[in-house]
């Protein structure tokens, strides 16, 4: 037990870390959340690029909007939505997670899921199978090495 | 046991398959030239209020009786140097006529009015041009670029978009499917 | 003339392409020297044909002949020269003709490399697979991609290149630069090929491949760095990743790549994970083709995608040829691939190297799902949908974090298995660091979650790299009683693989530091100022000094200049600017950017002086930046040291009984891959006795 003493410490101690990071901050400021909207809509008349990076006039008018909309109160959602019924979801940098976008989320989590279920299930059934006995194969090829060896 | 490899191969070779099918429909289209309808068809022309060229205002309710063709454009874009002459053949065509109006909206706010104004004197648009600071109208249309060109019923519902440069003829040919005057 | 000439000599590198292909099957069949020899022939001929055709096109730029197409689209008469040079590589056309010069070269290296190997079977059959894909890309430049296509009225001046390329000189590298690292990774493909057909696939083919593959890597990082660094200093936006469809085109047969480097490392130990490996570099090279498609056949929408051209089919056609020949030989090949070896322990360097398999593949996953999930959309419902940046950023960074984990972890795991006492030994310490760093970070503020994770995990692995170099300069100084310096020299030059690998590492820790420092949302700010004002952001005072124009026959420019200040000391006058073009009428807008070692000061002219003489600048502070470049370049530097040759000892060294590197636990002998076992058939490399081969 006691070898495992200072491991045990670290881990405390990078829980500490972790948890004043995740330690619920009460609500973004409004610029902050401005900011993150601005990243996850699309300048419409850019070529991929976000609100929040294009200096184009469509990006500064929507900018100027989403700044309003937050000052009446309208919600994340309700904004991103509004958007959504002006321009299409094309407008959402980051797909929703309903419908066909959701596929784009779930096949990458689907593959790792399976591949590291495919990987631990290698390692367990090597380690379940030790090779005690040769095979006929390994037998063969010793016979045939004792043959060559008269 | 047997490697898996052949299962793998196998599995990999479907996806590759599947995908390579979505690619190839794919090859030939221009994403560019997707699917440029606008969400507002059908739908009322969003409310606008906007100072014109001449030192008025003109707001959505002067969209009401009238059919009107609103054109999103400025000075400096190519495609709208290029429509120009077509527009002006189409206001001169309807120039009589009190039930249609031609509204042109300038879609860059960073534009100086005495360079629209000399631009619009030079070559001769002689209809309502309007300014749009901070960009209101350009996004409450859902603009993309310009030229944009839109008509509206004398309802205020949008009927038909052009995403690009429009001909007389293409507006004429709106006009009367809709069920309005002739040139 | 030039027209003819050109295109006759990629009619010529096509026909030598085809010649070669024939001489060698028929060589093989008959076991005939002499086409043996003629077929290797051909690869330098193709080599001569590319740069021949190169040299015309060249030719054609440098003295403005405008009845080539070419030359008329991208150049004009007030270009400047450097700007006619880089035409070459300026658009579609061009862009194949580099690829077909570096392939030819990368070709005629592996001629001659092999030339005393001309009868094997299996460089045969690498051979005929390189010079296969050589002759698609003359065909290409034959049809659909022709370079030398005339006019028949010539015009009197050129369009003029895009003017987004000819702002800056980094159009001279950065594309051929990013080339070297694609076409490079034919080389590896090639090989892999040539062991699954002749069946030789257990080392031989990694071993002959190792120094090419590592070269082409280190050219494709310098590349897509370059590539970031240009979207940073030149493009204005503010950032230096988009996760645009031509960037991750660029980061997709990287990720494989880098996935592939590490993974033949356990091949060469333990002869496993064959077909791991022979699949990653299928998939790596594939991957070079598929972007190659996508950046050019005008599927996608992209800041910097070529025009449209006919190119897509053929290019999509050659991909499905490659993936069905690799899908189809491992199929055939199927239980033939086993490797003698299991894996015993799940944690052991085998098991990290899978996990590292993995993770890199799940990220190539990710990068090659959300660049062609709108084309997917759009085919199956006909929804049109984007995938930007958020998505990217939201998957990549705990994949991204995992591998950052792994790579601070598994140099440190001995092979086969390991108890508690050796991990201990070797982790404990670096781990230590590692969190105590977190720690610190959160007492000094900082508070997003992937951030304060990078921070840890970064000083994990640079403590265990240290420790590394370290141990090996110790067991040197003990064992041979030199001095540190000399220690810490010798032991690096003597096992370059390991150490340069390390070095590589650190410039990783560096970037990934960064990554998750500019995560964090820095200052940006809009201001409108008068001749003399000045704004305050960021804790720098920035004065609008006034504003001039240039005027040149190939631009024209508004300048702003600015003078940063911070804390009363002046940092400089900058001048952020806007340019026209004579042929377009957009204005491009060139940052300037103050660099400094802990941020920079970005600054962009958003608009210029109006009817008031206000002009608007954009300004943003961006957090530790150059440490971007500065890992960029350090891991070009492990990348050469990797592939620089050993230090040989010299037969009057001391030989210490238990091994070169110290008695105490020494992490080189068991990071080291078995030298002496790669040295049998390396390209001259006594690999001796030097390492201690681990039981």
């Amino acid at each position: 037990m006691r070898k495992w003493l200072p491991w045990i410490a670290l881990g405390i101690v990078v829980v500490v870390a972790l948890a004043v990071v995740v330690w619920p901050r009460g609500a973004q400021s409004p610029a902050a959340r401005a900011h993150t909207l601005e990243t996850e809509l699309k300048c419409p008349e850019c070529e991929g690029l976000a609100v929040a990076d294009s200096n184009a006039p469509t990006s500064r008018a929507i900018r100027a909007d989403v700044k309003q909309r937050i000052a009446e109160g309208q919600s994340d959602d309700e904004i991103r939505q509004a958007y959504v019924e002006r321009y299409g979801e094309e407008i959402l940098l980051q797909p929703k997670g309903s419908g066909i976008s959701l596929l784009v989320w779930v096949l990458p989590v689907v593959v790792l899921v399976v591949g590291a279920f495919g990987i631990g299930f290698v390692l367990a059934r090597n380690r379940r199978a030790p090779m005690l006995h040769a095979s006929e194969a390994d037998e063969q090829l010793v016979e045939r090495a004792r043959e060559q060896q008269q | 046991m047997k490697h898996p490899a052949r299962w793998i191969a196998g599995a990999v070779g479907l996806v590759v398959v599947a995908f390579g099918v979505v690619l190839a429909l794919n090859v030939g289209t221009d994403p560019g030239n997707g699917v440029k309808t606008s969400p507002l068809q059908n739908k009322a022309a969003p409310a606008f209020d906007l100072p014109t060229l001449d030192g008025t205002r003109i707001t959505d309710a002067d969209l009401q009786g009238k059919w009107t063709v609103i054109n999103f454009w400025n000075t400096w874009c190519v495609p709208c140097q290029q429509e120009l002459p077509e527009l002006k053949k189409f206001v001169k065509a309807h120039a009589g006529d009190d039930t249609v109006q031609t509204v042109g909206i300038v879609r860059d706010p960073q534009e100086p009015k005495a360079v629209i104004a000399k631009y619009a004197k030079a070559t001769g648009m002689d209809w309502t041009l309007a300014l749009d600071p901070g960009s209101k109208a350009a996004l409450d249309f859902a603009t993309r670029g310009q030229p944009e060109t839109f008509l509206v019923a004398p309802n205020g519902e949008v009927l038909v978009y052009f995403y690009g440069p429009v001909t007389q003829r293409v507006l004429d040919q709106a006009l009367a499917a809709a069920g309005g005057p002739t040139s | 003339m030039r027209a003819a000439l050109g295109y006759g000599a990629v009619a010529f590198g096509a026909a030598a392409s085809v010649v070669g292909i024939t001489a060698l099957l028929l060589g093989l069949q008959v076991r005939d020297p002499m086409m043996l020899r003629l077929g290797r022939r051909c690869m330098y001929v193709v080599l001569l044909a590319a740069l021949f055709a190169a040299g015309v096109m060249e030719s054609a730029l440098l003295s403005h002949d405008f009845s080539i197409r070419y030359v008329a689209e991208n150049s004009a008469i007030a270009t400047p020269r450097l700007f006619l040079v880089t035409g070459l590589w300026a658009a579609l056309e061009g862009s194949i003709l580099l690829w077909a010069v570096i392939l030819g070269g990368y070709l005629s290296f592996v001629a001659f490399k092999f030339r005393k190997r001309g009868h094997d079977p299996l460089v045969v059959a690498a051979c005929i697979t390189g010079l296969v894909v050589s002759l698609f890309f003359f065909a290409l430049m034959l049809g659909p991609a022709n370079p030398f296509r005339t006019l028949s009225t010539v015009p009197l001046d050129g369009n003029g290149p895009n003017p987004l390329l000819q702002n800056n000189v980094l159009m001279a590298f950065h594309p051929p630069i990013l080339y070297l690292g694609y076409v490079g990774f034919t080389v590896p493909f090639m090989f892999g090929i040539g062991a699954l057909v002749t069946g030789r696939f257990s080392e031989g083919w990694l071993e002959d491949t190792r120094r090419a593959t590592l070269f082409a890597w280190g050219f494709l990082t310098v590349g897509i760095i370059l590539g970031a660094w240009w979207s940073y200093e030149v493009l204005g936006w503010g950032g230096f990743w988009a996760w645009d469809p031509v960037e991750n085109a660029s980061l997709l047969p990287w990720l494989t790549g880098t996935a592939f480097i590490h993974s033949v490392i356990v091949q060469e130990r333990r002869g496993m994970l064959r077909v791991w490996n022979l699949s990653l570099v299928i998939a790596t090279f594939s991957l070079t083709i598929l972007g190659t498609f996508l950046t050019r056949s005008g599927v996608i929408d992209s800041v910097h995608a070529f025009s449209k051209s006919d190119i897509g089919p053929w290019l999509l056609t050659f991909l499905f040829v490659i993936m069905a020949t690799g899908i189809g030989l491992v199929f055939w090949r199927g239980d033939a691939l086993r490797s003698p070896g299991k894996i015993d322990s799940a944690v052991s360097r085998e098991s990290a190297f899978l996990a590292n398999n993995l993770l890199f593949s799940a990220l190539a996953f990710v990068v090659l799902l959300g660049t062609v999930f709108p084309l997917i959309a759009e085919a199956l419902r006909g929804n049109q949908i984007s995938v930007g940046e958020p998505y990217f950023d939201r998957m990549a960074t705990p994949i991204g974090l995992a591998l950052l984990f792994l790579m601070a972890a598994a140099p440190a795991l001995p092979w086969r298995a390991t108890s508690g006492e050796v991990l201990r030994k070797r982790m404990l310490v670096p781990a230590w660091i590692g969190g105590l760093t977190m720690l610190v970070t959160v007492l000094l503020g900082a508070r997003g979650l992937a951030e304060v994770l990078a921070y840890g995990l970064g000083a994990f692995a640079t403590a265990g790299i240290v420790r590394q170099f370290y141990l090996g300069a110790r067991g040197r100084k003990r064992a041979l009683g030199e001095s540190p310096t000399v220690a810490l020299g010798r032991a690096t030059r003597s096992n370059p693989r390991l150490y340069g690998g390390l070095v590589v590492h650190l410039g990783v820790v560096m970037i990934a530091v960064v990554l998750a420092a500019s995560s964090a949302y820095g200052a940006n700010r809009e201001v409108h100022l008068a001749k003399g004002q000045s704004a305050e952001v960021g804790g720098y005072t920035l004065t609008y000094l006034g504003s001039f124009e240039t005027r040149s026959a190939q631009k024209n420019s508004t300048h702003a200049r600015i003078r940063i200040t911070k804390g009363g000391s002046n940092l400089g006058v900058y001048t952020p600017s806007i340019s026209t073009f004579p042929n377009s009428s957009d204005g491009i807008g060139t940052p300037s950017v103050r660099t400094g070692v802990v941020d920079d000061v970005y600054l962009t002219l958003v608009s210029g002086a109006d009817d008031t003489g206000r002009v608007t600048i954009g300004i943003r502070i961006n957090t530790m930046i150059v440490w971007l470049w500065l890992g960029g370049a350090v891991m070009a530097i492990g990348t050469i040291m990797a592939i620089a040759p050993r230090l040989r000892r010299k037969p009057r060294d001391v030989v210490d009984p238990a091994g070169p590197d110290g008695v105490t636990d020494a992490p080189a002998a068991p990071a080291a891959p078995a030298e002496v076992a790669a040295g049998a058939h390396a390209g001259g490399e006594p690999g001796g006795s030097e390492a201690r081969v681990e039981a």
